[in-house]
C-alpha cells in the first residue's frame, strides 16, 4: 500500500555542514517499507523546488516511541537544502513506499552477501543491513567516498554486521584504504571471498566499475539506482535509463533496485 | 446548496470539468490507488501511436522554477496494447476516457484513429498536434494552420466520436491554429500543450535534457495558457475548450473557466500529488458553494475586460 499524505517531521539530526538525517512520523510507511524502497518528498513551498524529491528509506525506527522513517540526506541543491530547513513538527507531503526493493527474501544464513556504497549511496543500505542482521545473513560492507567527510559515520553498520566486516576507502586516503571502494571490493574477491549477491548504491562511475567486476566474475548484483524523477510512480517516464535490451527502464517502478546486467552502462 | 458540476463540450458531456492531461496521467490505472477514476470529468491517456514507441534517450526531464521541462518523446505502449490491456480496465473502473493519439504522418494519425473507430468505451479522441519533443509529426502539424486543417480533415471521417484537437502554444497566432482545426472538423479544442524551453548546465555547458530542448509545464506557464484560452474564446465564441496549463487549485480552475474554458485538464500537478485531480473536483464544488455559483458552466467566458487605451499615454 502506498501512502500519500502529509507527515510530521519528528527530528532533524545534523552530522556536518552537508549531511543530515530527517526522521518522519510514518507509521504505515515504516511498517510497509522494504530495504531499497524510496519515498517522494515535497520540500520547500511547492514552487521552488517544484517537484518532489526521491529519497531512499534509510531506516525504520522510533523517535521517542513514535514510529517513523529516517532519510539520510546530503544537501546538494534546492530540494535537499529546503528539506533541512523544516522545523520539527512541520507536516510535509510524502508518497511511499515506492519501487522494487533489494531482493533478499531468498537469502539463507549460509549465504554471504556484500554491501557496496559510495558517498550518500550508503542511505538505502542501513535498512538492508538491519534486515540482514535480523535474519542472521552475514554481510560485508565496502564503503567509500572522495574523502573522509563524504563517508558517513554510521555506527549501525558495525553494530549490525560487526566491525571487522566494515571496510572503508577514500580517494585521498583520509579514511580507510587509499583508493576506490571498488578496489577494496575487488581485492576481497581476489583474496578468495565469494558472495551470493552484491547490493550497491552510489554514483554512476562506481556502478559502472562494479558492474564490470561483477559481470567478469559472474557474481549476482542488485543496484539501487538513482535518476531524476518527477512522479516516482511510473507515469512521467522521466527517470528512464537505457537497458541492454534496447528498451528504457523506468527506474521508479522497474527499479530502483535492478540487476546491473539490465542496464547498458556504456549509454548511461 | 448543491452545485451542478456538469459541463457540455458540444456532444461531449462530462460529470465535472476536471479532466487529466495526456502525458501526465499514464493510462489512468496507475492512479487508481490515489483517485477514484470514475469521479473525474475525464482522463486523457498518454499519447497513443500505431506502434509502441520507446521514447527519447535520457536525461528526459529537468526541474525549473515553478515547473519542469520534459522531452519524453511520446513513449507509449501503442494502440493495440491500449485497446487490449488498458481500456477494458479503465472501462471497468467507469472512467471517462479520452484517447490522445499522435503519428509521424497524416496516414498514421488516421490509422490510429480508425483503430479506435467508434469504440463506445472511449468518450472522445484527442489529436496531439503539438508535442515539441519528437522529430517528426507532433508540433510540425500544430505550427502550420494549413497542415493542421488538412490533418484534422483527413482524420475526421475515421471516427464519429467527438474529436478534440490539442493546440500548441509555440505559435505566433493561436487563433489561426484554432480556426484551422475547427474548419477541419474539430469538435473541441484543448490548449495549451507545453512551451518549448531550454535549460543549460552552465558547468558542462550542455543542455540539461538529452533532446536539447524540452516542453515547459507547471505553474510557470499558467498565465500564457489563460491568455490563449481567452484569445481563442473571443475569436470562436461557440467552440468548446479544455483549458490546460499549471492548474494546481480550484481557484486556478475557475480562472480558466472565466477566461473561456468549458473544462480543464490538470497536468504536471499530478506528478507532484497523484491525488490532486480528485481533490480539485471536491474543492471546485466547495468554491462554487461559497460563491453562490449553482452551475459551474455559468462561469465560462465571464471575463470582464477593461477597454484598452487606443494610444500610448505620453
Amino acid at each position: 500500500m502506498v501512502v500519500n499524505e502529509a507527515l510530521r517531521i519528528l527530528r532533524t539530526v545534523r552530522y556536518d555542514a552537508a549531511h543530515f538525517s530527517v526522521f518522519l512520523q510514518a507509521g504505515s510507511i515504516a511498517a510497509a517499507a522494504k530495504p531499497g524502497q524510496f519515498v517522494m518528498i515535497q520540500a520547500g513551498d511547492g514552487l521552488r523546488p517544484y517537484l518532489r524529491r526521491a529519497f531512499s528509506v534509510a531506516d525504520v525506527t522510533t523517535v521517542a516511541g513514535v514510529p517513523g522513517i529516517e532519510l539520510v540526506v546530503r544537501a546538494v541543491g534546492v530540494g535537499t537544502e529546503a528539506l533541512g530547513r523544516f522545523a520539527e513538527g512541520t507536516p510535509i507531503p510524502v508518497l511511499g513506499p515506492l519501487g522494487v526493493p533489494f531482493p533478499i527474501e531468498d537469502l539463507k544464513q549460509s549465504d554471504r552477501v556484500a554491501l557496496v556504497a559510495g558517498g550518500i549511496g550508503l542511505a538505502p543500505l542501513v535498512l538492508l543491513a538491519r534486515r540482514l542482521a535480523e535474519r542472521g545473513i552475514p554481510a560485508d560492507l565496502f564503503y567509500g567516498g572522495r574523502n573522509e567527510s563524504e563517508v558517513l559515520k554510521r555506527p549501525d553498520f558495525e553494530r549490525f554486521l560487526g566491525a571487522h566486516r566494515c571496510r572503508y576507502a577514500t580517494d585521498d586516503g583520509s579514511l580507510g584504504k587509499k583508493g576506490r571502494v571498488t578496489d577494496i571490493f575487488g581485492a576481497a574477491l581476489d583474496a578468495g571471498t565469494s558472495y551470493r549477491r552484491v547490493f550497491a548504491c552510489g554514483p554512476v562511475p562506481m556502478f559502472r566499475a562494479l558492474a564490470a567486476i561483477l559481470e567478469a566474475r559472474g557474481v549476482e548484483g542488485s543496484f539501487a539506482l538513482e535518476s531524476e524523477m518527477a512522479c516516482g510512480f511510473g507515469v512521467c517516464l522521466g527517470c528512464v535509463l537505457p537497458g541492454r535490451d534496447g528498451r528504457f527502464h523506468t527506474i521508479c517502478t522497474e527499479g530502483p533496485c535492478l540487476p546491473p546486467t539490465a542496464i547498458d552502462w556504456s549509454r548511461v | 446548496m448543491s452545485v451542478d458540476l456538469t459541463v457540455h463540450l458540444g456532444r461531449l458531456t462530462l460529470k465535472n470539468p476536471i479532466a487529466t492531461a495526456s502525458g501526465t496521467f499514464g493510462y489512468g490505472l496507475e492512479f487508481a490507488e490515489f483517485v477514484d477514476l470514475s469521479s473525474l470529468g475525464a482522463i486523457s491517456v498518454k499519447g497513443l501511436s500505431l506502434r509502441p514507441c520507446l521514447g527519447n534517450p535520457p536525461p528526459r526531464i529537468c526541474e525549473t522554477d515553478a515547473g519542469m521541462l520534459n522531452a519524453i518523446g511520446l513513449q507509449n505502449v501503442g494502440i493495440e496494447e491500449f485497446l487490449g490491456e488498458k481500456l477494458p480496465r479503465l472501462h471497468e473502473a467507469r472512467a471517462t476516457v479520452i484517447a490522445n493519439v499522435w503519428g509521424d504522418t497524416e496516414a498514421e494519425y488516421r490509422a490510429v484513429v480508425e483503430r479506435i473507430g467508434d469504440d463506445p468505451r472511449v468518450a472522445a479522441v484527442e489529436l496531439n498536434v503539438s508535442c515539441p519533443n519528437v522529430v517528426k509529426g507532433g508540433m510540425v502539424f500544430g505550427n502550420d494552420p494549413a497542415a493542421l486543417g488538412a490533418l484534422v480533415a483527413a482524420v475526421r471521417p475515421a471516427t464519429r466520436l467527438p474529436l478534440v484537437v490539442k493546440l500548441s502554444p509555440n505559435v505566433t497566432d493561436v487563433v489561426a491554429a484554432a480556426r484551422a482545426a475547427v474548419e477541419g472538423g474539430a469538435d473541441v479544442l484543448s490548449l495549451i500543450n507545453t512551451l518549448v524551453g531550454l535549460s543549460i548546465d552552465i558547468e558542462t555547458r550542455e543542455p540539461k535534457i538529452g533532446f536539447t530542448t524540452g516542453g515547459l509545464s507547471g505553474p510557470a506557464i499558467r498565465p500564457v495558457a489563460v491568455r490563449m484560452v481567452w484569445e481563442v474564446r473571443r475569436a470562436l465564441p461557440h467552440v468548446p475548450i479544455f483549458g490546460i496549463g499549471g492548474i494546481e487549485t480550484a481557484e486556478h480552475v475557475v480562472e480558466f473557466l472565466i477566461a473561456g474554458a468549458n473544462a480543464v485538464q490538470v497536468g504536471t500537478a499530478s506528478f507532484r500529488d497523484p491525488g490532486i485531480s480528485g481533490r480539485l473536483v471536491r474543492d471546485l464544488a466547495r468554491w462554487c458553494e461559497r460563491h453562490g455559483v449553482e452551475r459551474v458552466s455559468d462561469l465560462t467566458a465571464t471575463l470582464k475586460t477593461r477597454p484598452r487605451p487606443e494610444k500610448a499615454y505620453v
